[in-house]
């Protein structure tokens, strides 16, 4: 299909959110690992996989395995995201009569293998790319293999086989989530290295600990490790993949069982459960409130840029904002185009090109071509007819679409029929040209305006609030409805920018917790409150958010 | 009877793989390590890019099948026959019998074994498969073969090239006796009258059907009449022929070199009690294993299970005796 990243993302959640539908209809089903591989899933449906939904036996297609076959509810709900059945169908998943088994099924056209009996899709999958290499067809064969079914000999049969017979037309990956049904992998049958305690952070922590891939290098393939929850990270991999010849790929994904679920994830419990109807709306909402946290690198040494790129990278920042501005539009100037294009090769983080500039249309091209992954650019030097022209452009290179209003604009009519097909607002809170500015505490009362009207016209995007934002006020930012959030100097003017994330991220988090609590209690007062709570089983989240509930009165 | 021919099915079985694979570019073939024994390997010096040997790795065998199956090959994958239902059967099942693309039964996976039943000989008991019949036979959409001859070897092979699903069709190591012209016709579920009778009928499938032949003349010497069938196709089975044999000759003796349980003679007696029960008695190993012995002892070996010529006309005379 070939989405911009920030549509993947929107799809990824339409899918989850789809998985918790049907499980919850079903009343079995195993979320947890369609969590899991729901990015690795995401970035294979809608940016790289040659299919045909109109035609799923379309004889030059991709193939996409599901070796770890119980993770049908992610798979299917991807397959009806991406318009091989209506997403209403999900509903009949597990049913008597339905082409939705509990496993994957050639019942359900689209379906390439029927899953179910662990460890052999890896061999079936070999035998595809066989097929395909005897037919010269250059069709690519991508499959997802389980942690858990590495137990199965069989995968390590057909490990030989596929580096014996060369197939790189295989591209698989290995959803690393540390949990089989049992219990965590380490535990029942290490891959790494034996789990010594209860707490599965302990083998996170501690990447020497890692053995899985030497294992499969030592089995004469091409190994990539990969954040499995990073879209960019997993497209990169892909990319990668599909020009390595001679040797079949294995992209090692490090994910979260119940990944963007907070009490799903790292929870055994989950593997194979289905969550209640009355905790479906908290879910949803969880789901909905997934945010992202970005350093603007302007606030950082302007004479060693390039430096401030790798300190967003280890401070494990979900993009880079680059705040381009011309001393036209804005009093100052920063850097354009050229700079963005030599930062471009450092990292594979997406590229946040806020363009503070006049007559965006004239350079737009310029920062597509330097590696953008997503452009924002402002209503105050736009009208319909340029900013058209470029959301077409945008669009058309799959380049995220980003509009930008100052605090002291309000959205222009003219933009309204362009609100659902944005990625990005960015509302400024800071008057645009300098850093280190304070928040401008209008902007509240701002958001609650905008978020009515952004509501009434289906916008999906990202609100992202720029300017001003620190850790005093970026709960309250958070409940405003951003939910992308760049940190100048309070992110990338610290010396530890990971510290400085990491405490971004508590905050919001905490914001969150609070938000999800007051639904429980809207939707089924102390109750549910306390049967949500009580969820929350690993870990020490359940302290946290009871220490939360009992502020907001709830204990 | 004359002297037998003896032929070499495995040989037989290269050589109809090496037609298959001239005639039609989508017949691959697979082993695990067993090829050059299987014979498969000339299918595999003629047609290098449509050969894999996946190695001591049976599952994988099958798995890998499937895939090719299921991307429009034609996989035969053959091994020794303990090896493949005994070990794989999983895979069998889940990767091959189980998955149906829209209007087919199952993927068009080949298995073609070799070293069925006690004949095995001096590997001894691990290696004597009895309950592959068994095994395979419940798995639906599989359908099961034992030739008796190179000549069935030879058109079976082409059969299931040309009939879509999935099949299991177990050969001898031992040369056998030839028991069919060339102008034998072979069809899928269809039984073949080796010879008439209406006294009773002798049931036998692979190395059984010379002995049945045989002991039909011994009993045409007592004056007993004995109609002797080919059971090749164990499922689907012959239903109408097996019908018609126990309306006609009233009584039915199976014989065949697997457990008694679950094997042909099973079949027969499910199909036959369901339709026209007759007495019946099963010739095979009494739910016990094997045992090494050496070529020149086999005899010696299924002697000892009853699996004789001899032990037919005995069993025949018994059963008349119970004819209802």
């Amino acid at each position: 299909m070939g989405l911009n990243y920030y549509q993947i993302k929107k799809n990824i959640l339409r899918a989850r959110k789809l998985v918790i539908k049907a499980t919850n209809t079903a009343g079995s089903g195993h979320p947890g690992g369609s969590f899991s591989m729901a990015e690795i899933l995401g970035c294979l449906f809608y940016k790289y996989l040659k299919f045909d939904p109109k035609n799923p036996q379309w004889e030059d297609r991709d193939r996409l395995v599901l070796s770890k076959g119980h993770a049908a509810p992610g798979l299917f709900s991807n397959m009806a995201v991406a318009g091989y059945f209506p997403e209403s169908e999900l509903e009949t998943l597990r049913k008597f009569g339905s082409k939705l088994q509990g496993h994957p099924d050639l019942k359900c056209p689209g379906v390439e293998f029927c899953g179910g009996s662990l460890g052999t899709g890896l061999s079936y999958s070999v035998g595809i790319a066989l097929a395909g290499k005897i037919d010269s067809k250059d069709y690519h064969v991508y499959t997802i293999i389980g942690d858990g079914e590495s137990d199965e000999g069989q995968v390590w049969e057909a490990a030989m086989t596929a580096a014996k017979y060369k197939v790189d037309n295989l591209t698989v990956f290995l959803d690393r989530n540390f949990i089989q049904q049992d219990s965590y992998t380490e535990k029942i049958m290490p891959l790494d290295k034996k789990l010594e305690t209860d707490n599965i952070s302990e083998m996170w922590k501690d990447a020497s600990r890692w053995k899985t891939g030497d294992k499969w290098r030592s089995f004469g393939w091409n190994v990539i490790e990969i954040d499995g929850h990073r879209v960019e990270q997993i497209d990169a991999a892909i990319a990668k993949a599909n020009t390595t010849k001679g040797v079949p790929t294995m992209i090692i994904s490090r994910t979260i069982k119940g990944k963007s679920i907070e009490h799903m994830e790292d929870n055994p419990a989950w593997h194979g459960k289905a969550p209640d109807s009355d905790v479906v709306p908290i879910i949803n909402m969880e789901l909905d409130s997934q945010f992202m946290i970005a350093p603007s690198i302007i606030a950082g040494d302007m004479s060693n840029l390039e430096n401030e790129v790798k300190r967003c990278v280890a401070g494990r920042a979900d993009y880079i904002h680059l705040d381009v501005m011309d001393g036209q539009f804005v009093p100052n100037k920063t850097f354009d185009h050229t700079k963005i294009k030599e930062l471009r090769s450092l990292t594979v983080l997406p590229f946040d090109s806020h363009l503070m500039i006049n007559e965006p249309l004239k350079h737009v091209r310029d920062y597509i071509d330097a590696g953008s992954d997503i452009i924002t650019v402002h209503a105050e030097v736009t009208d319909e007819s340029s900013f058209g022209e470029i959301h077409d452009l945008l669009k058309q290179n799959q380049v995220g679409v980003g509009f930008a209003i100052n605090p002291d604009t309000e959205l222009p009519e003219w933009s309204y029929k362009f609100i659902s097909s944005l990625d990005q607002l960015i509302v400024m809170s800071v008057v645009p040209g300098k850093s280190g500015q304070k928040y401008i505490e209008e902007t509240h009362v701002k958001m609650a305006r905008l978020n009515t009207l952004l509501k009434e016209n289906n916008f999906s995007g990202y609100i992202e609030a720029d300017g001003g934002v620190n850790l005093e006020n970026i709960g309250s930012v958070f409940a405003d409805g951003a939910r992308a959030f760049v940190g100048g100097g309070a992110i990338i003017g610290q010396q530890d920018v990971r510290a400085a994330i990491r405490d971004f991220r508590t905050e919001v988090l905490s914001s969150r917790r609070q938000l999800l609590l007051d639904k429980a209690n809207e939707l089924g007062g102390i109750e549910l409150v306390n049967k949500w709570i009580g969820l929350h089983v690993v870990g020490e989240k359940q302290e946290q958010i009871k220490k939360i509930a009992k502020e907001r009165g709830y204990l | 009877m004359n002297e037998p021919v003896m032929t070499d099915m495995r040989s037989e079985y290269s050589k109809a793989l090496i037609q298959l694979g001239k005639e039609n570019p989508n017949v691959v073939v697979l082993g695990a390590d067993t090829t050059d024994s299987l014979k498969t390997s000339g299918f595999g010096k003629e047609f290098p890019n449509r050969f894999f040997n996946v190695g001591i790795a049976e599952a994988n065998l099958v798995t890998t099948s499937a895939g090719l199956a299921v991307s429009g090959k034609i996989p035969f994958a053959s091994t020794y026959a303990i090896f493949l239902p005994g070990r794989a059967v999983d895979q069998i099942r889940n990767n091959v019998a189980y998955p149906s693309p829209p209007g087919k039964k199952g993927l068009n996976v080949k298995f073609v074994v070799s070293h069925g039943g006690l004949s095995v000989g001096p590997d001894g008991g691990s290696h004597q498969q009895i309950e592959d019949i068994g095994i395979m036979r419940v798995i639906p959409n599989l359908r099961v073969f034992i030739p008796a001859d190179t000549i069935a070897v030879s058109k079976l092979t082409s059969l299931m090239a040309n009939e879509y699903g999935p099949f299991y069709m177990r050969m001898a190591r031992s040369k056998t006796p030839l028991v069919h012209s060339d102008s034998q016709n072979f069809e899928t579920g269809k039984a073949i009258t080796l010879r008439d009778g209406s006294d009773c009928t002798i049931a036998a499938c692979g190395i059984t059907v010379r002995m049945a032949l045989e002991a039909a003349e011994l009993l045409q010497q007592d004056g007993i009449s004995c109609r002797v069938l080919d059971i090749f196709s164990i499922k689907p089975i012959d239903g109408t022929t097996l019908e018609k044999a126990a309306r006609e000759t009233g009584c039915i003796v199976t014989a065949e070199e697997h457990n008694i349980l679950g094997g042909m003679g099973s079949a027969v007696a499910e199909s036959v009690s369901e339709s026209y029960p007759v007495p019946i008695k099963r010739i095979g190993a009494q739910d016990m294993f094997g045992e090494s012995a050496r070529d020149k002892e086999i005899p010696l070996l299924l002697e000892k299970h009853g699996i004789t010529s001899f032990n037919m006309v005995k069993q025949v005379k018994e059963v008349r005796s119970k004819k209802l």
